[in-house]
């Protein structure tokens, strides 16, 4: 029984080494053309200085939008297996995180370090999501990533507060986060209407600030990233139905 | 520095596939999350390296805290 666990261990390193060696040991250069072009003409095309935003909503936009295709439809079937769970099992519900410390028959998962810890933290944690959304043109982050941070500081505060807030209300949140994608689709197509094609710059000439449609995809994308994952683990904890 | 950063990774890696507690592995998950945030700054990726430290350390561990909370946390002892 040891012998073959021992053989199997050996025969995935030795897979894994024939993946690997021919990268490392290989001396072709990378392809070098479509850095250049982007080197060069990213910012005068978009607007952005960060040429990740500039690729990923300026030249790419369309797979921005089938990515958030992607969440929405995984979000969409976790919620799904997850309200049939809390129907089945509706008393082990109470053993939830989120509710007031009275209502709880374990306090095991949650103490005072992590309440004040959590609660303290959370605010800060959603500016700074905020700044990295709002700024994704110009430095290093945009709509997912500040979307993600938004997200983990509504868990943050969801689980430090005993407070209800619009901010931790699943209803209120899923509510932005179908508002969002819908937002999202009419950008996507407005570019149509002005020339510019689909997910083209409708707004280019309008403004001086020449990244501007990137900034708008940005908010929509994380408000719609931020609220669902927030939703997620919100329903996740317990804390999924109506306060 | 890069080579020692990734040597913890794999030693955490493993330490996550060998250990007995579930809850042990998610922690070395989510550390592995942290380091390799570190390598993408160094590796001057920024972009991925905030993707990496709020997707893998933290909302990835909150979900698996979760899975784990509703279903045996420790393997049976192999006599």
């Amino acid at each position: 029984m040891k012998k073959l666990e021992l053989i199997k261990i050996v025969i995935t390193v030795l897979l894994c080494a024939l993946l690997v060696v021919p990268i490392i040991l290989s001396n072709h250069s990378w392809p070098t053309q479509a850095r250049d072009y982007l080197f060069d003409n990213a910012r005068s095309d978009t607007g952005a200085t960060n040429t990740v935003s500039a690729i990923y909503l300026g030249y790419r936009a369309m797979d921005t939008l089938g990515e958030t295709l992607v969440l929405l439809v995984s979000v969409t079937g976790t919620m799904a297996i997850l309200v049939k769970l809390g129907k089945e099992h509706s008393d082990e519900e109470a053993t939830s995180f989120s509710l007031a410390p009275e209502k709880r028959p374990t306090n095991r998962l949650r103490t005072h370090l992590l309440e004040t810890v959590a609660s303290k933290l959370g605010p800060i944690v959603l500016l700074f999501g905020f700044y990295v959304m709002l700024y994704g043109h110009i430095s290093p982050g945009g709509g997912f990533q500040g979307g993600v941070i938004v997200a983990s500081a509504i868990v943050f505060l969801a689980l430090g507060t005993e407070v209800k807030s619009k901010l931790t209300n699943t209803l209120v949140l899923s509510r932005i986060e179908a508002l969002s994608f819908l937002v999202l689709i009419l950008a996507s197509i407005s570019g149509v209407f002005f020339e510019s094609g689909f997910f083209g710059n409708p707004i280019k000439s309008a403004s001086s600030l020449s990244a501007n449609f990137i900034i708008l995809l940005n908010i929509i994308i994380g408000l719609k990233v931020g609220t669902s994952i927030a939703v997620m683990c919100i329903a996740m904890m317990g804390g999924s139905h109506d306060h | 520095m890069n080579m020692l950063l990734l040597s913890l990774i794999l030693a955490l890696g493993i330490y996550a596939l060998l250990s007995r507690d579930l809850l042990h592995s998610v922690i070395a998950l989510s550390a592995i999350s942290m380091l390799s945030a570190l390598l993408f700054t160094i590796l001057r990726a920024p972009d991925v390296a905030i993707t990496e430290a709020a997707v893998g350390a933290g909302v990835s561990t909150v979900i698996f805290v979760w899975a784990i909370r509703h279903t045996q946390r420790r393997d049976k002892e192999e006599s």
